[in-house]
Parts: C-alpha cells; sequence; structure tokens
C-alpha cells in the first residue's frame, strides 16, 4: 500500500497539505496554548472534515492503476 | 472538478510560457515593494507595532478580541514583550513551510489541469484573497470602522496580521500561500467524495469543509499565545472568540472562487485564451468587492434578527470565549 501511495505520490499531494494544515496549524498549535483548556476538544469540530477527506482519500487511492 | 472538466485545456506553449512568466514579475514586484513597505516605511500603511502595543489604534489594544480573551497577568506580559512568537525562526519557518506546501498542491494541480488553469488558480487565489483580505485591514485600519455593526459595544475596526516576512500589500505571502493549498485542497476533495454533484454543490462543500478545517485553526492562531492577528470587537456574534464575518468571509471566498476558476474552460472556448485570461482577473476582482459589500447587509441583517429576538448584546458562543 505505501509504496503504491509513494509512486503515485502527486494524487495525495492536496491531502497531505490539508492534513499539514490541520495537523500543525491547529492540532500542535492547540498544544501551545495554555489559558483554554478546552482549545484541543475543539478540533471535535473538524470531525465531519476529516471523515470527508478520508472519504476523498480512500476514493483516490482505489482509483489508482493497479501495479 | 475534474469530473465535469473531462478534458482539461490543450497546452499552447507559446502563450502558457509568457503568461507565467509576465504574471509571476509583475507579482514578484508587488511581493517585493509591499514587504519593503511594511517592514522599513511602516508609517506609510500605519503598521501597528509588533513590540509597543499601546501605540496601537483602530482598535487599541484594549478594543481588540484578545485583550478580552487575556488574563490581567496575560495583559501585563504583552503590554511589556509585544507580540508573542515573532522571531525571525518563527516567520521564516512560516514563509519557507507555506511555499513548500502550496508548491505540492500547484504540481498536483498543473499535472491534472495543466499550466494555464494550475497557475490561474494559483495567480487567481493568491490576488483573491491577497486583496480581499488587504482592502479589510486597511479599511478598518484607516476608518476605525468597519462592516461589522455592534450590539452593544462599540466597533473600532476589522483586524491585521502580525507575522510575516514576505508581504502582499497588507496580508502576508504565507496567508494567500495557505489560501490557495486550502481551497484547492477542500475543492478537489469534495469532488472526488461527491464526483455526481454538480459545480455548485461541489462549491459549496468545499467552502465548508474549509470553514471547519478553519474554525479549529483561527481560535489558535489568535490566542494569547500566538496571536499571529488580532481582532477589534464589536462583531454581533463572535464564535470561539473570532468574529462571525471571518466565517462567512472563507465559505463565500472559496465558494465563489472555485465557481470562477471551474467556468474558465467556457470562457476560454468562448473567447480564447488570451482574452479569457484577462476576463477571469477581473471577473475575480469584481467578485473580491462584491464579496465585500455583501458582508454590510449580512451584518445588519444579522444584527436586526438578533435585536427582534430580544438581544441587547452581541452573542458570544460558546459562552466566555
Amino acid at each position: 500500500m505505501w509504496r503504491k501511495i509513494w509512486k503515485h505520490k502527486v494524487e495525495f499531494y492536496p491531502y497531505f497539505s490539508i492534513y499539514l494544515f490541520w495537523f500543525v496549524g491547529s492540532f500542535l498549535s492547540s498544544l501551545r496554548v495554555q489559558n483554554r483548556p478546552g482549545i484541543v476538544t475543539l478540533g471535535l469540530i473538524t470531525i465531519p472534515s476529516i471523515l470527508l477527506i478520508t472519504i476523498a482519500f480512500v476514493k483516490t487511492y482505489k482509483e489508482l492503476p493497479a501495479d | 472538478m475534474e469530473h465535469e472538466m473531462k478534458f482539461p485545456p490543450p497546452a499552447i506553449p507559446g502563450y502558457d510560457n509568457k503568461f507565467v512568466l509576465w504574471v509571476s514579475v509583475i507579482l514578484i514586484i508587488v511581493v517585493l515593494y509591499s514587504t519593503y513597505l511594511h517592514h522599513f516605511r511602516p508609517q506609510i500603511l500605519r503598521v501597528p507595532s509588533n513590540t509597543d502595543v499601546s501605540t496601537w489604534t483602530n482598535p487599541k489594544f484594549e478594543e481588540t478580541c484578545v485583550y478580552d480573551r487575556m488574563s490581567d497577568a496575560e495583559r501585563a506580559k504583552v503590554r511589556a514583550e509585544g507580540v508573542p512568537g515573532n522571531t525571525l525562526g518563527d516567520i521564516l519557518f512560516l514563509d519557507i513551510s507555506s511555499i513548500l506546501v502550496a508548491l505540492l498542491c500547484f504540481f498536483h494541480a498543473r499535472k491534472h489541469y495543466g499550466k494555464w488553469m494550475a497557475f490561474c488558480f494559483l495567480i487567481g487565489s493568491f490576488v483573491f484573497t491577497g486583496l480581499q483580505e488587504s482592502m479589510w485591514i486597511l479599511y478598518g485600519r484607516f476608518t476605525g470602522t468597519s462592516a461589522m455593526v455592534g450590539l452593544g459595544e462599540q466597533v473600532y475596526g476589522t483586524y491585521w496580521f502580525t507575522k510575516g516576512g514576505l508581504w502582499f500589500f497588507e496580508t502576508p505571502v504565507s496567508m494567500c500561500l495557505g489560501w490557495f493549498y486550502v481551497a484547492y485542497g477542500c475543492v478537489w476533495m469534495a469532488s472526488k467524495a461527491l464526483p455526481k454533484s454538480g459545480l455548485v454543490k461541489r462549491a459549496v462543500l468545499g467552502g465548508l469543509l474549509a470553514m471547519t478545517v478553519d474554525l479549529w485553526m483561527d481560535p489558535v492562531a489568535t490566542s494569547p499565545e500566538l496571536m499571529s492577528w488580532v481582532w477589534a470587537t464589536g462583531d454581533i456574534i463572535r464564535i470561539f472568540g473570532i468574529p462571525q464575518t471571518n466565517f462567512l468571509g472563507w465559505f463565500l471566498l472559496i465558494f465563489v472562487f472555485a465557481i470562477l476558476w471551474e467556468t474558465l474552460p467556457l470562457w476560454e472556448k468562448r473567447l480564447g485564451r488570451a482574452k479569457a485570461t484577462g476576463y477571469f482577473f477581473i471577473v475575480v476582482i469584481a467578485a473580491d468587492l462584491a464579496v465585500l459589500a455583501f458582508q454590510y447587509p449580512w451584518c445588519r441583517a444579522l444584527r436586526g434578527i438578533l435585536v427582534a429576538m430580544g438581544f441587547q448584546h452581541g452573542l458570544q458562543i460558546p459562552p466566555g470565549w
């Protein structure tokens, strides 16, 4: 699976970008925010988006040509 | 995107290369000049100081959302030390990482849509968001007013960004590029998740997707620990400490831009590539102004609804943020 993804890595660049934005920009940064204990929990808001991104990711993977 | 656009426009190397060259040259000149003005002539655009918050006007430090969210100790710290995390290392990381991530999305777009379409998305979204944000920022800074209408509190301006190495007018280049890869990624994913749906549905889903991702990002980035951008108080609804106009703006901009960009091949068929490119950029700028203008009736209508419901102060969702 990973070899296949690596071979067609360009197809996954948009997912990687959004993941970085979400993980580094929101999750890691929120760990630095001390005065709002609920700020990491706030990330629950993004669950629908993460689900949709996962669906799109799986579809992209399934559409890849067989090796 | 791809599903409706079965045949991305073929390359016209002579035109495409000239277009990329000239647009890049113009953009680089604007970015270099804006960066010079921001860092070396801050008095011209009244850039707020990152080291002395007592000099802030439109709004003053005490008239910002972040001030409301701070403890007394945090306020004293910012007054003494200025905006946190504004080191050269932070700024370089932000600029370089956003350029690298934007490049990844650009490679993907070029592979699927060709150089011309990919470059129109990159430059179009860069200019679309950079102009929109800069107009908002400068309007608030120079007039002390906003499209936001207060309910039980005064409005003192709009917002501004505190961190960035390279600038496009008063918007950091990292934000313009961030908007490009979030918009491109979300619209692409929406088209993958709902392949049989029409253009409007996909644009709506892409806009909503970006908006929900931003719902977590903004409260973090505007927190007292980071202060990456600073909002004036006064909007009638604040969601996690962020004025609702921000989320409305995210949705509208991505929705409108996705529709314009996907219509580009149709314009090309009718007008030819050169005229379609010019038309695209004119419409993008006009749409920018239209989205900005839309905020006025929207904010007034929302205020009317809240007043009719008996509210005497703006809403904070959840309370205390």
